[in-house]
């Protein structure tokens, strides 16, 4: 994930802004592997796996 | 909220992991049957530009790869995980990549910010939510994420298409259509085929505004606007 999408990505369920946190950038273009977005309002947490972030609904995760 | 309304929430849930399941199990060879674009999103996309691009139901990312040439930046969203990989993996190969995110969401809970998409595509994907109001939801979430000029393309299966037999009155149906896997197990999907009135009724109960709407090669499509029922996002569509 490049971290510029934090300017267009929000809480999927009040919309507000993600907090990022960092666990492994890709040593080559620091794209983000893996990490957590957590949303400033609500605190509902979403990860970032294999460089894709999940931004499901908790409900409608696996 | 009606009997009716709390039933389709329920089946909000269980509908996106549904479908995500089916598409994570197809995702290859579904990628490798969906290469090109369709010539309805080309003639959309020409001429626009914008900073930011949205694919919502971006599946390979087909029309995203167009898109991408058109804005500085395109997110794609899916709610299959596999079909992004596929579609990240596609990006990579073909050299769009450094223009283009993707993100896993749901097409009736975007999410994405308050009107930040200049350029949006919202192609065969609505027609897999189950239940007019989580259609309609998506929609006004698509509308809520248009920047104001913006403009998207929404298309959906509709019940013009040759293989449907011709049905009275202006009420679209629920079907599923069997995909085949290489193994020949089969995986179904849900879908919602449009009336064409059916889905401008969909629209303007929604938070878009149509600009134009007409249906070409069985689909029902529309060019949307933000705005609605509730007026103009001040920009001119005259001529």
């Amino acid at each position: 994930m490049k971290e510029s999408l934090l300017d267009i990505i929000c809480c999927p369920l009040d919309k507000h802004d993600l907090e990022l946190t960092v666990e492994e950038r890709d040593e080559e273009d620091g794209e983000i592997v893996e990490g957590l977005l957590v949303c400033t309002d609500c605190g509902e947490e979403y990860p970032i796996e294999e460089g894709i972030p999940n931004l499901l609904p908790p409900d409608m995760r696996e | 909220m009606t009997p009716g309304d709390e039933r389709e929430t329920r089946e909000a849930a269980p509908n996106a992991r549904a479908l995500a399941a089916t598409y994570d199990r197809i995702a290859e060879q579904f990628s490798a049957t969906r290469e090109y674009p369709w010539p309805e999103v080309e003639s959309f996309l020409d001429a626009r530009e914008g900073g930011v691009g949205l694919d919502v139901g971006c599946g390979n990312g087909r029309h995203a790869e167009p898109l991408a040439a058109r804005v500085d930046r395109v997110v794609g969203v899916d709610v299959s995980r596999d079909l992004l990989g596929v579609a990240r993996r596609r990006a990579r190969e073909r050299g769009y990549a450094d223009a283009l995110s993707f993100v896993r969401g749901d097409a009736a809970a975007l999410p994405v910010a308050d009107a930040t998409v200049d350029v949006g595509v919202y192609v065969a994907a609505l027609h897999h939510l189950r239940g007019r109001d989580r259609r309609v939801a998506s929609l006004s979430e698509l509308a809520r994420a248009l920047a104001p000029g913006g403009r998207a393309l929404v298309s959906a299966w509709s019940t013009e298409h040759d293989r449907f037999d011709p049905r009275e009155g202006d009420a679209g149906f629920d079907t599923s259509v069997d995909w085949t896997l290489p193994d020949g197990e089969t995986v179904d999907r849900f879908y919602h085929v449009y009336h064409p009135a059916e889905f401008r009724a969909d629209l303007e109960a929604s938070g878009l505004r149509t600009v134009e709407a007409f249906v070409s090669s069985g689909n029902c499509y529309a060019v949307v606007a933000p705005g609605g029922s509730s007026g103009s996002d001040g920009s001119d569509d005259a001529g």
